[in-house]
């Protein structure tokens, strides 16, 4: 399926050149190899050197979130940029990307997401979370650090906009694309020395409502000091004009990266196109990228995801039912539940059980529900694991019991 | 390039005693005293920063070698990594950081500190600019 749109896009790509949209000249594409991009193997040659900086756009060939989050990784750490900019763009099946800094649990509803298939990831760059599917087109600028700059980046995106399809839009103070007061863009950045990239999300034709639903935040009850999203209404590059089509986008984008100065960021026109390197289709393997797989499985490791969260905690009441209390209580009566989670790993759990749960027996489960708990991954499984600890006690309490242990479900599966 | 600093022997053990920061070209800086170095950022780089939003500082205990990427500092949608500009063991991570990361905006030379570490290879430190050399490098296009 990636093989025929890599194939289609060669072809489409290739006849795009050659009639050359509204240009009257064809245009010469790069020849399209792909090449061992280890950093021994990339000198730069001779005439790049004497020309100054030139520019590639890089498509990759894969869907996956975890190998394209690897393979933007692995360029920003072994690729030389001094001479050479890239802009890489890519495209992932259904998943939720969360910021290096944000807490997954408050971000997303992580139970539905893997009820529908949607892959939860945490990139390395800072900003919020959004959506990804195949409606989606990222892109990645890389430069050195003292290049770096998302303005210039974002005006090129703008401007291949208008060039194409005369689609004016603009850039709001927190340097999103917007048309309106909608959002089509969204930015992050990571910043090292001597690497740097921006990257952007661009909604050409996302699925909104799945969209909706998989960031659907709602009063958690979590508390914690991780970087929160700021929520923005969006809409589809398509529902402002019908035209706009991923390929065609590819395309436009990538030919307007290529006629931009890169330091300037004036447009050079399209005799400057001719000077660059063009368009490389990108195969994300270990073979192609010595360590990839390395990376690819750190960023899709529970650690990483999960773990990897600032600390938090979550704190949910529930109101006995009835027949728990003692028949002289008229008053309602609330369990309060506080979980502390550190390192995605439960820390210490605080339960607050009115005295008329506890009755004159007491509830046995107390320090068997802390002691249980203590140490597991904050996750379903824990808790399955603290009903079978439960239900092995020795108690005529069993209801008591249960109803606790439905609660603790409760604030674990349903954040 | 001498740094001002005191080198002492001592029963076989060496250590610095340092009178002044010394930076690394990473806009860092690191205070030795003994073999514990405190180490935070520049005035420039928080400046360029912008306001910090969310620091994520290594854990006590981590082994970090010179220039390896120990941490990050969050602010305006970008992450920015933190270097170590010295090898050792981090024994100390600022919470008061962590709990208000704009403490790094406000003092990034007293309390806006971000981690110490227990040096194991002190000679390194004669690789790092001195606080008039860091400001000569300012002045020039190579930061």
């Amino acid at each position: 399926m990636a093989q025929n749109f890599v194939q289609g896009s060669i072809v489409k790509l290739q006849r795009i050149a050659i009639t050359g949209m509204k240009r009257n000249k064809p245009l010469a594409l790069s020849s399209m190899k792909f090449c061992n991009y280890s950093s021994s193997a990339q000198q730069g040659s001779e005439e790049a050197k004497v020309a100054g900086t030139v520019k590639s756009v890089f498509i990759s060939q894969s869907n996956d979130i975890f190998t394209n989050l690897a393979l933007e990784d692995w360029l920003y750490r072994n690729f030389d940029f001094t001479n050479h900019h890239i802009l890489l763009l890519w495209q992932n099946s259904p998943a939720v990307v969360i910021g290096r800094h944000q807490n997954p649990w408050l971000e997303a509803n992580t139970a539905v997401l893997s009820e529908h298939g949607i892959e939860i990831a945490r990139r390395n760059s800072g900003g919020g979370t959004v959506y990804h599917d195949r409606g989606n087109l990222n892109l990645t600028f890389f430069t050195p650090r003292e290049h770096y700059s998302r303005k210039n980046n974002l005006q090129l995106i703008c401007r291949a906009l208008l060039r194409e399809w005369g689609l004016k839009t603009e850039i709001s103070p927190r340097e999103d694309i917007v048309s309106g007061n909608y959002k089509i863009s969204g930015t992050a950045a990571k910043l090292g020395r001597p690497n740097a990239y921006h990257h952007c999300t661009l909604l050409v034709d996302v699925d909104k409502v799945k969209l909706g639903h998989a960031l659907h935040k709602h009063n958690k009850g979590i508390k914690t000091n991780a970087t929160q999203s700021i929520p923005s209404p969006v809409m589809n590059l398509c529902d402002l004009n019908s035209h706009v089509k991923m390929e065609k986008l590819l395309a436009s984008i990538g030919w307007e990266y290529l006629r931009t100065d890169p330091y300037s960021a004036e447009d050079k026109g399209e005799d400057f196109i001719g000077k660059q390197r063009g368009f490389q289709f990108i195969n994300p393997t270990d073979q192609w990228f010595p360590g990839l797989e390395k990376l690819r499985a750190e960023f899709a490791s529970w650690g990483w995801r999960f773990g990897k969260s600032p600390k938090f905690n979550v704190t949910r009441t529930f109101r006995v039912p009835r027949e728990l209390l003692s028949k002289d209580e008229l008053t309602d009566q609330e369990l309060s539940i506080t979980i502390d989670v550190n390192k995605g790993v439960v820390e210490d759990v605080l339960l607050t059980v009115p005295p008329r749960l506890a009755a004159a027996k007491g509830f046995s489960g107390q320090a068997q529900v802390v002691t249980s708990l203590r140490g597991q991954q904050f996750s379903e499984e824990a808790i399955t694991m603290l009903q079978k600890a439960l239900s092995e006690l020795e108690s005529p309490e069993q209801t008591r019991n249960e109803f606790v242990v439905h609660c603790m479900r409760q604030v674990v599966t349903s954040i | 390039m001498t740094p001002s600093s005191f080198y002492h022997e001592n029963g076989g053990r060496k250590f610095f005693q340092n009178v002044e920061r010394m930076y690394t070209n990473k806009h860092e800086w690191i205070l030795i005293d003994g073999k514990t170095g405190t180490v935070g950022i520049s005035h420039y780089a928080q400046d360029a920063l912008g306001d910090v939003v969310y620091a994520q500082l290594p854990d006590v205990g981590t082994e970090v070698l010179k220039k390896d990427e120990c941490g990050a500092l969050e602010s305006v949608k970008a992450a920015s990594e933190l270097y170590c500009p010295l090898s050792g063991r981090v024994i100390e991570k600022n919470a008061a950081v962590e709990e208000t990361p704009a403490l790094i905006n406000q003092s990034c030379y007293e309390k806006g500190w971000l981690f110490k570490i227990e040096l194991t290879n002190p000679d390194e430190l004669k690789e790092l600019m001195t606080e008039s050399e860091y400001e000569n490098f300012l002045k020039t296009d190579a930061h």
